[in-house]
């Protein structure tokens, strides 16, 4: 369900939010969906449960996820199933960062940059 | 005061004048998952020592579940366990006399976790230990730690001679032991991308020294590299406040910095009238920039 990367320097937490938080926003997880539980994730993923745990908190703080006593954490009811565009967009803003930063040290222009990101979109609709 | 597992003021011990572990103070309190990393000789094994009452501190004090570590009781040893880094497994027993051994010592041993975990860890228990590869003893020897189920588990290496499958299945399993948060673990190792998985908790040990103690994720949020690209020649003596390492040439400079946070990058990038980029590191390359 989750693409975790311990050593990419990012903390673990942080990217289980962003990926739950896409997901959610996507619609791939739908209001009332349940998540793996704490346990469940760390063992699976071998990362440690608190780290997992953080996240959970975080996005329940958000208002993203509903924690049931006994029972595991749900997307929270009552949310919009997508949230609005800018919002999305803003969500993908921490990716195209570094990818203009390296198309920069390659001395790509922004034209050249959109036909590439243009192929491969067309790529994966085929 | 009771309730932390591990406390320890100004522990430190010296050796024939050289001092192995130097002010050392820590209060751990029940559920963390501790990385203990430095380099060889950075005193790991001593702390260990000095923590499970096996050396005397020359000055100082610690203490473990509130008993002192130089007196610690039967009762306070039942609850740790201990995965010493070479092995103290009799070579002439096989794995389930070594067990048996330990678990008669033991009156909270619990034969069915030992029994599946040998299963899937795949020790093969009906063989003398002397016949047995470092690996297989390891295993064994973590085996013999584990089976009272202790509330603070103390591994020194103790997946190096770990395939990497085995080495997954090993931290997998220390994991479901963290998971209720209830349960301690101190966990020193050179396979830096191991405790980044595992450690909730960082200790850095440098010469002797504790010189960073606190959440990995912290840790991997403050000490960061920045990189700078400028349309100008930038200044060659230029630093960073709080820089480890760094790196200027021509137009471009790379630092590794500590207690880094967002707000800084806004203001530095007016001040160098530059972009500023900021790339997370993993732990290795912070365990490197902690040594330069």
């Amino acid at each position: 369900m989750f693409t975790l990367h311990p050593q990419s320097g990012v903390p673990i937490y942080r990217q289980l939010v962003d990926q739950i938080r896409r997901l959610i926003s996507g619609g791939q997880l739908q209001p009332g969906a349940e998540l793996p539980s704490v346990r469940d994730l760390a063992v699976t993923h071998a990362v440690n449960p608190m780290t997992v745990s953080k996240a959970y908190a975080l996005l329940e703080a958000e208002g993203l996820l509903q924690r049931n006593r006994g029972k595991p954490m749900t997307v929270a009811a009552g949310r919009k199933a997508q949230t609005s565009l800018a919002q999305r967009i803003k969500q993908l803003e921490p990716q195209a960062a570094p990818l203009v930063t390296a198309a920069r040290q390659l001395e790509i222009t922004e034209r050249d940059l959109t036909a590439l990101i243009k192929r491969t979109w067309e790529q994966q609709d085929e | 005061m009771s309730d932390s597992v591990i406390r320890a003021q100004s522990l430190t011990r010296s050796i024939g004048g050289r001092t192995v572990l130097r002010d050392f103070t820590v209060d751990v309190p029940a559920g963390q998952v501790i990385g203990l990393v430095g380099k060889n000789g950075a005193g790991k094994s001593t702390l260990f020592d000095l923590l499970l009452g096996f050396a005397l501190p020359t000055s100082g004090q610690s203490s473990v579940f509130g008993v002192d570590s130089k007196a610690l009781t039967a009762a306070a040893k039942a609850r740790i366990g201990f995965v010493p880094q070479s092995d103290e497994l009799v070579g002439l027993l096989t794995g389930t006399q070594q067990l048996g051994l330990i678990a008669s010592l033991h009156p909270g041993w619990d034969p069915s976790l030992i029994d599946r975990l040998s299963r899937e860890w795949e020790v093969p228990l009906d063989r003398r230990i002397n016949t047995l590869s470092g690996g297989e003893r390891q295993k064994l020897s973590t085996l013999c730690a584990l089976g009272h189920k202790p509330d603070l588990l103390v591994l020194d290496e103790p997946a190096a001679s770990l395939d990497p499958v085995a080495r997954r299945r090993f931290m997998q399993e220390i994991l479901a032991i963290a998971g209720d948060f209830t349960r301690t673990l101190l966990y020193a190792s050179h396979i830096v991308g191991d405790l980044e998985r595992v450690a909730s908790h960082i200790w850095v040990l440098r010469q002797g020294s504790l010189v960073w103690q606190g959440e990995l994720d912290q840790l991997k949020e403050s000490i960061v590299r920045v990189h700078v690209r400028a349309d100008h020649d930038l200044d060659r003596n230029l630093r960073l406040p709080n820089q480890l390492q760094g790196r200027v040439q021509g137009r471009t400079a790379d630092f590794t910095v500590s207690d880094w946070t967002d707000a800084q990058l806004a203001p530095l990038r007016a001040d160098l009238n530059a972009q500023v980029e900021v790339e997370p590191l993993e732990l290795e390359e912070i365990f490197l920039a902690l040594h330069a």
